[in-house]
């Protein structure tokens, strides 16, 4: 008998020591379609993945996998039978090549079990060329751009013959750009009647990709319906069970005086001959493609990198930062790209994570005021909304969203008056986000200055009162709120000046193939 | 906040998650003190020498040498580093304290010279890791073999005796009755677990080791505190060797022997992450006990000393395992 | 360009200590003219007994000092360094070989080395099985150290009593061989027992660790029997403290100058007296007249019982 459906998983519950992970939910994708998985974090979806992929057994439930049903008992397991993950952290072996990262432990071996290089690449090229990948497969794996690296994970998944592939938040390092590559990655699969389950956070890639949509929340299957039929409004209502009305807020037009003013600012190899200003109460957004020099900007300015040259003004007097302890004296806060890798003290409890910035102000006598550290920070637990039992516990245990507000906490104990965000909501829901577009907001209207690096082009155009765009180390241009459009930006973004836009039609093409 | 946000219901699942997260850390808290108390019982019932007074002032006064050095380690563990060459500082610190506690300086003479050649080589030590030149494991074991050799080159490979009663006094005495030694690991272990849990530099301490890169993105002088770190291990360490000097009356370069990894297998046991960010002054006493407790148990019980080495190696990797394991279920 | 310059202040600074450290070793080995070349492969320059018979060496060796170079190498306890030093010699065809070994087993080999390569091969301190291969043995013979300790024990207990062994560095030979020594005399005597054994590895601050535990057991012990004489210092310090000196005879062995003061003020009954100075000259000598093709033969220095009766003599040498 014929099945439509590559995976039917019904009535699965999981439980683990005082937490029921999943009760009793249902997933059936069919083949040859992308379907996407929606929820909040906490929601189960990655616990309902790795029972997939066959990491964790369900405590009840049936698995069918094409038709048939499987217990499965270790991920090995998942892989023989053509189920394969594309996790969210890639981990990419450096110095190992294209070819032998993707075929590890499978390497074709001549007579004497060593092994045949040229097959290795030969079979490499095949699977590369199936999807529509142009990839060396003789490249080191430290060589690839993070998009490349993304690539190759997903060509590794096939490799297996996969019937199934999981991609678990695929595009949260990657530029637009690269985003529609791997979309049309995803169309070659599916003309091959490869199943996709698709997990992610951002609404208009989902609209873009998927067939089918499910929804998760707190544990629980909540529906699944065919994309075309379920509206944006909808779906949020879905996920986080209430009515989202708006996302962001109307745009303001009046600013105080300059706060910030940078002039050609350089650090070579980053970003050449960089100059711009931010006033008292304006979102300033820095849009660009990965590499740009976006980051390595605010890095510059708050002394994580030393500039060639360049002169930055605070207030209007010229400050000269040389360390990240100059930047906090004038005034400066930033909330770094990746919180686990240079944000967040992770073994360490929710309270403490907080005051390490402006910790001196709570030393009397050289000893620390517990009581003063304790009411301060659980003023900031309440004004931002922080999930957490206690400050004790340890940060390691919060959510994507709580944790970022804990270090937004961390430089708002210490109010500075210009405040850098560096990818301010990646990898966390859509409840957190809008929560924190409400604080960026806020904190605009109390008369903060503040600079947003994004890849979301929503994010940007949603935030910011004005726009400038980076293109390999140079400001492109800038644009005011009004007159930016998601094409504006990839067009400076891309190389392009505004004056060649009379050539728009090209570009759009260029963007999206 | 707008209206929205105030809507959003606390998730009760996630929040029981947390508190099951928080009374296992109690439990992890409370249970290297409970492996104490269980060895306590244990060797209580195998021998019954074991619970006198004098015994139980024994142990500790036998482990204030490793105690001192152990929480000197423990603040540089946290940070993610290690020490390797306290052991061959208690050797330098010994040798030299014993020059000039001969004859007639006063007694502060070699208090003082125990305290700078501590601290000096500390300094070394942590210059060296803090600019990024060596890690520390490297550094500290170069220093490790220069510190030993310097011991030798100072008192010619031969012990250096004949010290002065008052010096004597340091580590064979007693003050209402309880031992010097242990009194000087007791201070030792109140004024580190203040710095640790009452100073800014303490709280630094805790965030360079739970990520140092964060630390200097959040404005941290991380360089300032990794030199701290190490000169107050160095401080402790001399401390530790002017000690022992004292309570065998001799100044010896062959002395402190393979101490830096009694002392770091007391932290560690006492729950002091080797991965950074975790541990307490409190953990690594009760580890030092726990080591004592086993050597005099054993020496006790008439255990031969091959066995004595197997069953302290066994607890050592017992340890470091669990903590590796509380690591991997976050 | 800061890290380069880094590189060359530390460069710098690791040449010029290795120049000063140079110019403190008294003889730079180096090809000079038609000397003669006597390689010296210390076991372990940190051991204070050696320390007291290089000086011997040295102050012997500048007798020949126009006639021969002497190259000091210290295998810093490690039998694959002594092997590499000593194969190194052997390369340079130096004209003989002080061999103090470090490893009795390793040491049949290297000694069958040298005689391949046809140098003379003198054996310094430590003796084992197959020691009759080398060219000459200048020492003791280490078992003697322990019988000697025991029969003055025996003898000043009057024949019976509880015994308690503290031991050196388990496997050591020096550990081995005492306590090997030790037990042979207790054999003998029925009305002694050993009681209590356990290492406190050479090391005063062990010996007192260990003391303190064994007054711990509640065991009636009659003399502590020590390896060395640190580690019976040791047992002494605790007994003192414990205020038990008194009942409890100790002894050591070595005769180092802090083991002489104790038995000078009558707290360490005995000690057995190895002639540092004695072997180191020997050694010396042998090599000498090896190198020079002449014939050897072994010497034997035999091990001296210490007790208060003769300390001043032995004390007398050391302040020489």
């Amino acid at each position: 008998m014929e099945n439509n459906y590559i995976l039917e998983m019904e009535n699965i519950t999981k439980e683990f020591p005082g937490v029921k992970a999943l009760d009793n939910v249902q997933l059936k994708v069919r083949k040859g379609t992308v379907h996407a998985l929606m929820g909040e974090n906490g929601a189960g979806k990655s616990t309902l993945m790795k029972i997939i992929i066959g990491m964790y057994t369900p405590d009840k439930g049936r698995m069918i996998f094409d038709g048939t049903e499987i217990k499965l008992t270790n991920i090995h397991d998942g892989l023989d039978r053509g189920i394969s993950m594309i996790h969210q952290e890639l981990s990419p072996i450096p110095e190992m090549t294209v070819a032998e990262n993707i075929f590890l432990g499978r390497e074709p071996t001549t007579f004497g079990g060593f092994i045949d290089r040229k097959k290795l690449t030969s079979m490499t090229l095949d699977l590369l060329k199936s999807i529509g990948i142009n990839i060396d497969p003789n490249l080191k794996m430290k060589e690839l751009s993070i998009a490349n690296t993304q690539m190759i994970e997903i060509a590794k998944a096939i490799s297996f013959n996969s019937k199934l592939v999981i991609m678990d938040e695929p595009t949260s390092a990657i530029t637009e750009k690269e985003v529609a590559q791997l979309f049309r990655v995803i169309k070659s699969l599916k003309e091959k009647n490869v199943g996709i389950i698709y997990i992610t956070h951002k609404m208009s890639e989902l609209y873009e990709i998927a067939d089918d949509i499910s929804v998760f929340r707190d544990g629980k299957y909540i529906g699944t319906e065919r994309a075309e039929k379920l509206n944006k409004e909808d779906l949020i209502k879905m996920m986080v069970g209430r009515e989202l009305t708006q996302l962001f807020h109307k745009p303001k037009s009046k600013f105080g005086d300059v706060v910030l003013s940078v002039q050609n600012l350089s650090a070579n190899g980053h970003f050449q001959d960089v100059s711009f200003e931010v006033r008292k109460g304006e979102i300033l957004g820095f849009a660009g493609l990965m590499g740009s020099g976006r980051t390595e900007i605010l890095e510059a300015i708050f002394g994580l990198r030393n500039p060639d040259q360049g002169e930055i003004h605070i207030h209007g007097k010229r400050v000269n930062i040389k360390s990240p302890q100059d930047a906090v004296k004038n005034h400066l806060g930033f909330l770094t790209e990746d919180r686990k890798l240079s944000g967040l003290f992770l073994p360490l409890g929710v309270g403490d994570n907080m005051i390490t910035v402006h910790i001196d102000n709570y030393v009397t006598k050289g000893f620390l005021n517990k009581n003063r550290i304790k009411s301060d920070c659980l003023k900031k637990k309440e004004q931002l909304l922080i999930k957490t039992p206690s400050l004790e516990q340890a940060v390691a245990n919060l959510s994507g969203g709580n944790q970022q507000k804990v270090l937004l906490a961390r430089w708002l104990l210490k109010n500075p008056d210009i405040l850098f965000l560096d990818e301010p909501t990646r990898g966390i829901d859509v409840g957190a986000k809008s929560e924190f577009y409400d604080l960026i907001f806020d904190l605009a209207n109390q008369g903060k200055a503040i600079i947003v690096v994004s890849s979301e082009m929503v994010e940007i155009l949603g935030l910011c009162d004005r726009i400038a765009v980076m293109h390999e180390g140079h400001l492109a241009g800038e644009l005011t709120r009004k007159e930016a459009t998601q094409e504006l930006i990839m067009h400076l973004a891309t190389g392009h000046s505004l004056d060649e836009l009379d050539n728009k039609l090209e570009v759009m093409e260029s963007i999206l193939t | 906040m707008s209206a929205n946000i105030e809507n959003i219901k606390q998730n009760p699942l996630n929040d029981k998650q947390l508190l099951k997260g928080r009374s296992k850390n109690v439990m992890q808290k409370y249970g290297i003190l409970l492996v104490l108390l269980f060895l306590c019982v244990l060797m209580w019932i195998l021998t019954p020498h074991f619970l006198t007074v004098t015994n139980l002032v024994n142990i500790v006064r036998q482990m204030s040498t490793i105690g001192i050095i152990a929480i000197g380690v423990t603040p540089i563990i946290i940070t993610k580093g290690i020490d390797l060459s306290s052991g061959s500082l208690v050797a330098l610190v010994s040798v030299i304290v014993a020059s000039f506690a001969q004859g007639n300086y006063p007694l502060l003479i070699p208090i003082l010279m125990a305290v700078v050649v501590g601290v000096a080589v500390g300094l070394i030590n942590g210059t060296i890791i803090a600019k990024g030149l060596l890690a520390p494991f490297i550094a500290t074991l170069g220093m490790m073999t220069a510190a030993r050799g310097a011991a030798m080159l100072y008192s010619d490979g031969r012990p250096i005796g004949g010290l002065s009663e008052s010096f004597k006094f340091i580590g064979q005495g007693t003050i209402l009755g309880i031992p010097v030694p242990v009194i000087i690991f007791a201070l030792v272990g109140v004024a580190t677990w203040i710095i640790l849990n009452k100073t800014k530099i303490g709280k630094y301490i805790y965030a360079i080791g739970g990520n140092e890169h964060a630390a200097v993105t959040a404005g941290i002088n991380v360089k300032k505190v990794l030199i701290l770190v190490y000169a107050y291990a160095g401080l402790l360490a001399g401390l530790a060797g002017m000690t022992l000097t004292s309570r065998i009356a001799s100044g010896q370069p062959q002395s402190g022997l393979m101490f830096e990894l009694d002392a770091i297998a007391a932290t560690v046991i006492g729950g002091t992450s080797l991965f950074g960010g975790i541990g307490t002054i409190g953990g690594t006493i009760i580890g030092a006990l726990i080591i004592g407790v086993v050597n005099n148990g054993l020496d006790l019980m008439g255990v031969s000393s091959y066995w004595q080495q197997i069953v302290k190696g066994a607890i050592i990797v017992a340890a470091v395992y669990v903590d590796s394991r509380k690591n991997r279920t976050k | 360009m800061k890290f380069h310059k880094s590189i060359v202040i530390i460069l710098s600074l690791i040449v010029s200590l290795v120049l000063s450290a140079c110019n403190r070793g008294e003889q730079v080995a180096g090809g000079s003219d038609s000397k003669k070349v006597i390689g010296i492969a210390e076991a372990n320059m940190s051991n204070e007994f050696i320390t007291y018979m290089i000086d011997a060496m040295k102050e012997e060796d500048k007798k020949h000092s126009s006639d021969f170079e002497f190259v000091y190498t210290d295998a810093q306890n490690d039998s694959a360094k002594q092997m590499n030093q000593i194969e190194n010699f052997i390369s340079r065809k130096v004209d003989a070989i002080i061999f103090n070994p470090v490893d009795t087993v390793a040491a049949v080999d290297i000694v069958s080395r040298a005689n391949e390569a046809g140098i003379p091969i003198i054996v310094v301190n430590r003796t084992f099985d197959g020691v009759d291969k080398a060219t000459a043995y200048a020492g003791s013979q280490s078992i003697e150290s322990g019988l000697i300790q025991m029969e003055e024990v025996a003898k000043q207990m009057s024949g019976k009593g509880n015994i308690a062994i503290m031991d050196g560095e388990m496997g050591h030979e020096a550990q081995i061989k005492r306590t090997e020594g030790n037990k042979e005399i207790i054999s003998k005597n029925p009305d002694m027992k050993v009681v209590l054994q356990g290492t406190a590895k050479f090391s005063r601050a062990d010996g007192i660790k260990l003391m303190e535990n064994w007054l711990q057991t509640g065991e009636k012990i009659d003399a502590v029997v020590a390896n060395n004489d640190e580690m019976a210092i040791g047992a002494i310090m605790a007994l003192e403290e414990a205020g038990k000196l008194d009942e409890i005879l100790v002894a050591g062995i070595d005769a180092t100058p802090a083991g002489l003061e104790f038995v000078k003020n009558g707290k360490l009954k005995v000690t057995v007296f190895q002639n540092a100075t004695g072997q180191g000259k020997a050694a010396i000598d042998l090599a000498v007249k090896a190198a020079k093709g002449e014939k050897v033969e072994d010497q034997i220095i035999p091990y001296e019982l210490v007790t208060k009766d003769n300390v001043d003599e032995f004390i007398a040498k050391y302040n020489k």
